[in-house]
This record gives C-alpha cells, structure tokens and sequence, in this order.
C-alpha cells in the first residue's frame, strides 16, 4: 500500500540528514542539562524522578517535526486544488510523512537522548519499567502532534500565516501539558483545566509514569490519546472539506 | 560619521516601513507573539508558586530575567533580523549588490529585513519588567542601556556564528540552530549553573552579556553594572565587525569554499 | 581614459569538499585544490563615453571581469583603473562614481514602492535633497516609470522592474555603468525599450558603459563597440560596425514576388527559405554582389517588395568562435 511507502521514504530521507538529527540531539542534552540542574537545586527529592520526567515530555515536544510547515507551504501555492476528491489522500500522505520521519528523530531521541538523560542522573527511574509503557505512549501522543499540526497547516486557507497559530499550540502544548512540571503540582483549577484538552495526555499523561508507576495510568493515557485522536481526525476531515470548498467556490 | 549615521536612520526606516507593507501578517505576527510569550511563562509562574524560591532566585527575578531578554531579542529581530540569513547571503553571492555601495555591507545585510513578531517581544518584556517590581525610577536608564546591550550582543553572536560561511560553507541550519542555542542558555536562573558551566555562559556563548549582566542592570543598577555590561557588547560587536572584514576578505579574493568559478 | 586594464588574470583555488559539518572541517584542514582560470589575460582600455560590450558564452569570464573592474573581487595579477582608481583597494570611493546593475540580482526592496528604495539610494549616496529630486524626476520621465514607483515592487514586472532597477542605479549620476545581462529573460519588446533608454542616457550624460551580455541584440543596439572573450581571454576587440564586414560576407535577400516562386541561378546564392510568393535568398557577396542577385529577380518576375539585410549578429559571433577553434 502507498502509505508505507510514503513512510519508508521519509524516514530514510530523515536519516539521511544527520546534521539535523545531531542537532536535535545537541538541543535535547542542552535542555535537560540545564533542567537536571534546576531540580537537584529546588532538592534532592526532586533531583532524578522530575529531570526522567522531562526526559518523557520533551521526547513528544522536540521530537514532533514541523509538517504544518509544509502544508501551508501547499496552500499558498495552490497545490491542494489538484488533490480534491480524494480528501484522505493529501492529508494523510503528509501524517503519514511527517510518521516516517518523527519515527527516526524520536527512535535517536529515546536511545541516544534518553542514555544522556541516565547519565545526567545517575540512575533509573524510580520503577525503570514504566519507561517500557512511557516511551511508546509518547509516540503515540507524538502523532496525535501531527495530527494537530495539520490543522495548524490547513489554518493558512483563512489566515494570514499559520506560524503564529503553531507558536502557540505549542505553548498550551507546554502549559497543558506540564512540560517541564507535571500537572500534579499545578493548582487544582488549572489542573482541571488542562484535563479538558489533549494536551494534558500527550505529555503528562506519559511522563507522570515515571513518577509513580501504575499499569493502569497507562492505560488511561492510552484510551485518552486514542479518543482525542479520533476527535481531532473527524475535525480535520471536516476541516479539509471545508476548505476545498471554499477553494472551488472562490477559484482559489 | 555624519553621513553614516543619516544612512543608518534611513535604512532602519525603510526596514520598518517594509515590515508594516504586508498589514495583516504584521499585526498578526507582533500579537501572537506577545501571546506567546505570556502563556510561556505561566510555567515559570506555576513552578514559583509551588517552590517559591530556588537558591535566592524568585518570581520577580525571573519575570526581571525573562522580560529583559524577551526585549533585547525583540530589538534585535525588529531592527536586524537579516543578520539570520547572512548564511544565505553569503553562499548565494548576494553579498555584492551590497559591495557594489558606498556604505557598510554588513549593515545592510543586517537590516534587510525586520521580524514584526519582535514587537510582541518587546511589548511583553516591558510587560515582564513592570511585573517584576524592579522597574524603580532609577532603573530606567540602567535597563534601558542593558536591554539594548543585550540586543547588540545577540545580533553580533548571530553574526559571528553565520561568519562561519565565509570559511565552512554551507550550514545554514546549524548556524540557525546554533543561534537558537545562544537564547536558550540565556533564560535561565543563574544561580542554578555550576561553575565550569557557568564559565562557558560568559566565553563561548555570551549568555552573560545577553541576560545575566543586563538583569542586574535592573535588580541593583550600578554604574560598574553598565558599565561591565556596555563594554561587553562593544567587545561583542568589534569583534563581529573584525571577523566579517575578514571573510569579506576571503570572499573578495574568489576563494571561498566551492566557489562557482 | 575612464578604464584601463591590463594583463588581467584570474585564478580561483576551488576547494573540493563534502557536505556537512565534519566534510567542511576536514576541507579546511587537508584541502584538496583546483585551479580554475576564469580570466587569462585580458587587456583593454575604454574612454570616456565610449559604449562597450562584453560578448561570450557562459563561463567566458564576463561577469568575473565586471566584479573585478568593480572591486567585488581581486584579481590574481595584472592591473585595473577605473576612473583613476583601484578597485580592489579603493572599493568605497569608486562605488559612489560606478552605477552596476546585475540583472539576475536585486537592490530593490521587494515589498515597497521602488520609490522608497530610491529615497533610501539619497542617503547611500550622500546626495543632498535637491539634487536627489532633480536626478529622480528626471530619470523617472525619461524611463517612464512615473506610474510604477509608487507599486510595491513585487506587483510589478520583470520589464518594468529593470527599468526601476537601472534607474536606482543611475540616481548617484555616475561617470561609468557596469550593466551584467541587463536583459536577460525580458521580452522582446522590454529589451528593445531598455536598450534604447541605456544608449540614450549614455550618449546624454557622455557616460560610460559596459555591458555584459550572451545577447548579441544587447551589443548592437546600445555599443558602439565590442570585445569579444572565450575561456577567459580576449577573441577580438573591434567596433561593432566593423564586425560585419570583417566576419561575415553574407547577406539576406528577402523577395516578395508576383509570382508565386522564383528562382535565382547565381553562384554563392541560395534559397534559405520560401512560401508562395515570399522567398529568402542568402548571398555570398564574395562570389556575387547583390546587385546583381536583384537584376536577376527582376528579369525572372515582377518585385513586390524587396528587403536587403545583414545576418543576425548571432551568426557573426558563432562565426568568430569557429574561427579562433573553439565551440561557444
């Protein structure tokens, strides 16, 4: 079928580009260096389980590459009009793209980034098993991004730019999620909040498994990314439609 | 002197004027950004209000540290953001319809161009700033020169990292993402850093000139505070200025990298 | 003399390398050279107000030549002047005496009105304001743009840009023009404009211009004078005029006849082209002259009309690369 071909081909176009592979790498080390030192200066109880908590959500936050990039770039330049009638096809290709290559990054990611993290704190998680469920549900969590990214990308039909709209879903991304600080510690109402997006699944949801592990927290994030993604891919189809009709409608 | 500083203003004139030519994608740009900005550092607003303070540092500094960088690096994307396309500039020879003028090249390939999203920077530093309760009347100056010092040196790091060009050839997006480093390193709470780290912040990447020395300008205004910080920058910029005479050098005699002949 | 070049020579050390970070390092430790010669020892003086093509292929050394004459490049040896200075060493102060135009590069400022970018031009120049207006306007009515400048330059285009762009290099009224492939992908009737507006202007303000063009139509129309490079060394240096002569004894016969055809028996004469009552003769005038080609028309049939031409300068120069061996 098309689509594994499509993924086989950006992920070995994503290898090919070590520079930018390395310099993910780099930002990922750089980050939880300067993190790891943040939480064994707030105390020692916070020094190892908060720094591998990093380690989970940015595995999602860096990891996830910029298709919307991409998308809008189509949109400007009309190449959408040539795809209308099969409205999966377009969309999909570009996930199905944006799979292969977050599939690359994220595999250097939790290997070499995560031996990185290991060696800033010196040990394990408290129960180093939850890595084997917390790492693949960021993956999963990572193509829920892509999902929301292509909406970000569809955005340019209407907007100006789709940039700043990206800037910030990434922001609530960080927020919601609890990217550097898990939601547990946040005030009860924001707390709340969060809860009420998706974002709060696709980082937090992962990384508060390395905190206090329970089989069954993984499952809950598991059923929670799965039921936002079927949500936010009834959107986008919708989305899409929408603006190719518009696109037919006003000749683009 | 005279005549290059009338240049100056009207090359910074035209580089706002064509920032404003496409409206919506300006106002768009500078209130997301501002947005942005604010929303980023409710985390920072979270983690003070569990742990209240770490090794001396509260909200108020960070709000001081961030709202400061946020502003320098607004000024510096307003005013000079072709600096972040030197890499390109270079490779694609489009350094000598600069050359072919009377008039700093490097100049003008830094003010080229003008990212309006640096507005919103600005605007939510200031907001920062205010926040933070250092703003006395006697910091004013003192903040204002550190803002602007810290400014300089980001677009003169920027600079000297897309010099490489002239020597390396082409590695754009390293040069970008090594750029992108330069910030990171600068939003963070000083005293969290260890100090061979901390060494490295003040050398290698000017973290300490572009926010740890600014801050204080802000916190404890002191005339030796300005002073560290304003011959910081100058050093910074001298050295921009010395490394890109010299790979204008190396450019004009052909030689560079791979040259199409 | 405006310009005076002598013995030029120049000798690019291109460094093959890999791509990358670790390929660039590893270049700039252990290099591996090549020696390219893109200019081999050219020579040339140009007067004031003289108008001068620089004809050749790509890669001929053309354009090297103008970054050298403008000082955006050092020669590897011989000796430049430009208006009594040196360009490789006192770049500024020619800059304000030397308008160039590269047609594949822009100085305008993409989103704003070309106007704006002339403004900006005052201040690059140091031009006090009344003569900036003056010179403005007066380029302004002489190209034709007055209802142009004022359109972001994005909307307009590729003609109406060149004109723009020649004017913004002609604010700071300069004694010598360096123009590189000013017309290149313009339409026919763009480069006929551009070139009688450049030829104008020069013979005006007596100033002087090199052209650079693979467009022979370019030398014609604007120079007086043509030097012809090949692999980075001079082929020929001639007036323009004097080139038909010298290269080409052939000229084209254009019939138009009552008749529908019409045959010309005459050695060193054939028939190029013909559709019914059109026919084009090309004649060696070694072998006969063209009076005679046309007695002989007019005795086969009655003339309708009757065009004598040179060949198309192309032909010309094709002929003067065959002639020195080597293939364009």
């Amino acid at each position: 079928m098309k689509y594994w071909a499509i993924l086989g081909i950006a992920a070995r176009q994503a290898l090919a580009a070590r520079g930018g592979l390395l310099g993910r790498l780099l930002f990922f080390w750089a980050l939880m260096t300067i993190f790891s030192q943040l939480w064994i200066a707030v105390g020692p109880e916070y020094a190892v389980n908060y720094t591998w908590y990093l380690g989970i959500t940015e595995l999602v936050a860096l990891g996830v590459p910029q298709i919307y990039i991409g998308i809008e770039q189509d949109v400007r330049r009309g190449d959408i009009a040539y795809r209308i009638g099969r409205p999966i096809s377009y969309v999909g290709s570009k996930i199905v793209e944006g799979a292969g290559e977050f599939a690359v990054r994220f595999a250097v990611l939790a290997t070499f980034g995560m031996a990185g993290t290991w060696l800033l704190c010196g040990q394990l998680p408290a129960e180093p098993w939850s890595l084997a469920f917390a790492i693949p549900l960021a993956f999963m969590a990572g193509l829920l991004m892509l999902i929301l990214q292509a909406l970000i990308g569809l955005s340019a039909f209407w907007l100006q730019d789709a940039a700043p709209v990206y800037w910030i879903v990434q922001k609530l991304l960080f927020i919601f999620g609890g990217l550097m600080i898990p939601l547990s510690v946040y005030p009860g109402w924001l707390h709340d909040i969060a809860d009420a997006t998706p974002f709060s699944a696709m980082l937090y949801g992962c990384g508060r498994l390395v905190l206090d592990f329970d089989p069954a927290l993984a499952v809950d994030t598991a059923w929670r990314l799965a039921a936002w993604a079927v949500l936010l891919l009834g959107l986008l189809i919708l989305v899409y439609r929408r603006s190719l009709t518009a696109l037919t409608v006003n000749g683009g | 002197m005279r005549n290059t500083l009338r240049f100056l203003k009207a090359l910074l004139t035209t580089n706002l004027k064509a920032s404003i030519a496409l409206r919506g994608a300006f106002l768009m740009q500078a209130t997301f950004m501002l947005l942005n900005n604010l929303i980023f550092f409710v985390m920072w607003w979270v983690f003070f209000d569990r742990f209240e303070e770490v090794r001396g540092w509260r909200v108020e500094d960070m709000l001081a540290m961030y709202g400061m960088v946020a502003a320098s690096f607004g000024m510096f994307v307003v005013f000079g953001a072709g600096a972040r396309d030197l890499t390109r500039v270079i490779i694609e020879g489009d350094l000598d319809s600069f050359l072919g003028q009377p008039k700093s090249p490097l100049l003008q390939v830094v003010c080229a161009r003008s990212q309006a999203s640096g507005w919103g920077d600005i605007v939510s530093g200031l907001l920062m700033i205010a926040w933070s309760g250092y703003m006395g009347v006697g910091a004013v100056v003192p903040a204002l020169i550190g803002m602007t010092c810290g400014a300089v040196v980001l677009l003169a790091s920027t600079v000297l990292i897309h010099c490489s060009a002239f020597w390396l050839g082409n590695n754009d997006d390293l040069n970008r993402a090594a750029s992108e480093f330069l910030v990171l390193f600068s939003v963070y709470p000083k005293t969290v850093f260890s100090g061979a780290l901390k060494f490295a912040l003040f050398t290698i990447l000017p973290a300490g000139f572009i926010s740890f020395l600014p801050v204080e300008t802000l916190r404890a205004p002191s005339f030796m505070g300005v002073a560290a910080v304003v011959g910081g920058a100058v050093l910074y910029a001298g050295l921009a200025v010395g490394v890109f005479r010299a790979g204008l050098r190396r450019y004009e005699s052909g030689n560079r990298f791979g040259v199409r002949a | 003399m405006s310009i005076e070049v002598e013995n030029l020579r120049k000798v690019f050390q291109v460094r093959e390398g890999s791509r990358g970070l670790g390929g660039s390092l590893r270049g700039l430790i252990r290099p591996q050279r090549r020696e390219v010669v893109a200019v081999d020892g050219l020579s040339f003086s140009i007067a004031a107000g003289e108008r001068v093509a620089f004809v050749g292929p790509n890669g001929a050394g053309k354009s090297t030549t103008i970054k050298m004459l403008t000082g955006i490049l050092h020669p590897t040896s011989g000796s430049i002047r430009v208006l009594g200075l040196e360009p490789s060493r006192e770049r500024k102060q020619l800059a304000y005496k030397v308008g160039t135009v590269f047609g594949q590069r822009t100085q305008l400022w993409y989103h704003l009105p070309a106007r704006d970018t002339f403004d900006l031009l005052r201040y690059v120049y140091d031009l006090d304001g009344d003569t900036y207006a003056r010179r403005r306007d007066e380029l302004v009515e002489m190209f034709a743009i007055g209802d142009l400048i004022s359109k972001p330059v994005r909307q307009l285009s590729l003609g109406e840009r060149m004109r723009c762009e020649i004017v913004a290099s002609l604010l700071p009224a300069p004694s010598v023009l360096f123009l590189d492939e000013p017309t290149i992908g313009l339409d026919v009737t763009a480069k006929a404009t551009l070139r009688d507006l450049i030829h104008q202007l020069s013979v005006r303000d007596g100033s002087t211009v090199l052209l650079t063009s693979h467009d022979t139509g370019d030398m014609e129309r604007v120079c007086d004078r043509v030097i012809v490079i090949n692999h980075g060394a001079p082929l020929l240096d001639e007036p323009v005029a004097e080139l038909r002569t010298h290269y080409i004894r052939r000229k084209v016969v254009t019939l138009m006849t009552a008749d529908a055809t019409v045959e010309v028996d005459l050695p060193g004469v054939t028939t190029t082209s013909h559709v019914p009552h059109r026919t084009v003769l090309e004649v060696d005038v070694e072998q006969t002259p063209v009076e005679a080609v046309v007695q002989a028309a007019m005795r086969a049939t009655r003339l309708r009309d009757l065009t004598v031409e040179d060949p198309p300068m192309e032909e010309i120069v094709q002929a003067i690369y065959a002639q020195a061996g080597s293939k364009p």
